[in-house]
């Protein structure tokens, strides 16, 4: 892809990455989700994608904000539990920023990581450091964000450095206590076990990195 | 389960169904969304109202859509928050010059949806506000809630906006309004029964004969505790006093006084409640401008009560008293 600006082919691939990652590692996300969480994590995740991929063929193709609304809207609605409204505003706020535009480069998916953290903070009422997908989202972020949109092979370099980071948050948020989300009821207990949010933003990333690179 | 029902699946559907049929020059359903709306909407001479939570209340909401309520409802299935696309697909089909005002109970799955379809309105240049519902005094926090949760109480919310825009407020005035009206409203309720949802087939929890939950959530949420069942007037006794001092009431002020079914308990206990809240609202030194004893925001068959207090000011007295023509309403 070098360095020319995605369009929805390339968004659509993305989201297949998404969706195939939740198909893959149903039984692994809701092991970890059992830790200390309720378990249904991978299940959630799969159960609603399952149904975009029914839908996948009848899907708008119009324009990038008609396809990710529609993907948001199916996410919210049959993602189970707090995250379809979660994983959904991510989406949404990828949709709306990307209203009247036909492709969009490296600035535009760190803003769009921009919007779409705020968002999900508004909606989840999760602060930095809560240990949500927040602390991996953020960091992701922030190594998207130090390539230059104009450098050359940005996005193979972009990848790989956001993929990197993402997997780092896994172990640099190990040991905090949740405050929010899934593992927030079992609070001390959280300390010492891995977030399955965090872990799944991380393997999405490496995905992609993967999917788009090799 | 002794239930009215063909599939259970189909519960919401049919209920739908049943209502416009019975309503047939004033309301009008678009099924895909479970969307109920006013057969004159939408307008460009007011702001449209719209409420959408979890079915499994009626009459709240879809009965009370009607001149001088809402103007449209989109319920989800029992006791689960409606979809973010039937919240987005009815302020979208509502929408006029005027704008969308949408209420919505404080319980965590019903703001999510609003403020997402919220969002997604806004983007798309649609003039859309929204107001937050939570009269229920019982408990702080709940299963489905962060802070107090949305009850009976909503009923004056509807009723006050409604009225305030029939009579031409911009939706800005109708967010003032609606605010106002959530913070002079107080709730608690009791529950006597458990309920079932017809799709679920067993009780959403167990009390046993004899016992009762105090501060019970329309969902069966807990309250404040499980204890002995007890006299009307004892109960009532604990339910005005909950209410009364929580915002709180005071002599000389004026008041409207619901004393709201949860669906199982007859009327006639439900006026053996208003006796004792009405002696203990005078002995308070409180004037009952208005009382409504009935049915409003109900959990299926679960039989108990709530007890809603409203302080008036001429504003809101004079929207109360407003027209308002709605199907459970029609004499």
């Amino acid at each position: 892809m070098a360095n020319k600006n995605i369009t929805l082919v390339e968004v659509e691939k993305a989201v297949q990455v998404i969706m195939d990652t939740a198909f893959e590692n149903e039984d692994y996300f809701s092991e970890l989700d059992g830790l200390a969480g309720d378990g249904d994590f991978g299940n959630s995740l799969a159960t609603g994608f399952q149904v975009i991929r029914e839908q996948w063929d009848t899907l708008p193709r119009t324009n990038i904000n008609a396809f990710l609304m529609k993907v948001a809207m199916l996410t919210t609605s049959h993602v189970g539990g707090s995250s379809g409204p979660i994983w959904g505003t991510a989406f949404m706020r990828a949709a709306i920023y990307s209203r009247e535009k036909d492709d969009l480069n490296l600035t535009d998916i760190v803003n769009i990581f921009d919007s779409a953290i705020e968002g999900i903070m508004q909606r989840g009422g999760a602060q930095p450091g809560d240990k949500t997908l927040i602390d991996a989202l953020i960091p992701t972020r922030n190594a998207l964000a130090e390539v230059k949109s104009d450098a050359p092979d940005c996005w193979k370099r972009a990848l790989k450095t956001a993929s990197e980071a993402a997997t780092q948050s896994i172990e640099d948020t190990k040991n905090l206590q949740a405050k929010r989300g899934r593992q927030c009821f079992t609070g001390e207990r959280s300390i010492g076990t891995v977030d399955p949010g965090i872990v799944a933003v991380a393997t999405i990333m490496n995905n992609m990195n993967k999917a788009f690179t090799q | 389960m002794n239930k009215f029902f063909n599939d259970p699946n189909n519960f919401v559907p049919e209920m739908c169904e049943g209502l416009v049929m019975a309503n047939p020059d004033t309301l009008k359903y678009v099924p895909e969304y479970n969307m109920i709306y006013r057969s004159d909407m939408p307008s460009n001479d007011k702001v449209a109202i719209v409420q959408g939570s979890g079915s499994g209340h009626e009459p709240a909401h879809i009965m009370a859509v009607g001149k001088g309520m809402l103007d449209a409802a989109c319920p989800g299935n029992v006791f689960a928050a409606p979809p973010v696309d039937f919240c987005y697909e009815c302020i979208k089909r509502m929408n006029g010059p005027k704008g969308v005002l949408y209420i919505v109970n404080n319980y965590q799955g019903d703001k999510m949806a609003w403020q997402m379809a919220e969002e997604m309105a806004l983007a798309e240049g649609i003039n859309v506000k929204g107001i937050m519902v939570d009269d229920d005094v019982s408990v702080k926090d709940s299963t489905h809630t962060i802070g107090r949760r949305g009850v009976a109480g909503n009923f004056f919310v509807i009723k006050a906006v409604g009225a305030a825009s029939e009579q031409g407020a911009d939706l800005d005035a109708l967010v003032k309004l609606g605010n106002k009206v959530n913070g002079l409203v107080r709730t608690m309720g009791v529950a006597l029964t458990s309920c079932t949802p017809p799709a679920k087939g067993s009780p959403i929890f167990q009390i046993s004969d004899g016992e009762m939950e105090m501060g019970v959530g329309i969902h069966g949420e807990p309250g404040r505790r499980r204890d002995k069942m007890k006299t009307a007037d004892e109960i009532v006794e604990e339910l005005f006093k909950a209410v009364a001092d929580d915002l709180p009431f005071k002599s000389g002020d004026r008041v409207a006084l619901m004393v709201n079914g949860l669906g199982g308990t007859p009327i006639s206990e439900l006026y053996i409640l208003y006796r004792k809240a009405a002696e203990m609202a005078k002995a308070r030194g409180l004037t009952i401008i208005k009382n409504y004893v009935n049915e409003y925001c109900t959990s299926l068959e679960m039989a108990g009560a709530s007890l809603t207090l409203l302080k008036l000011d001429n504003e809101l007295e004079a929207l109360l008293n407003a027209p308002a023509e709605v199907p459970i309403r029609v004499f």
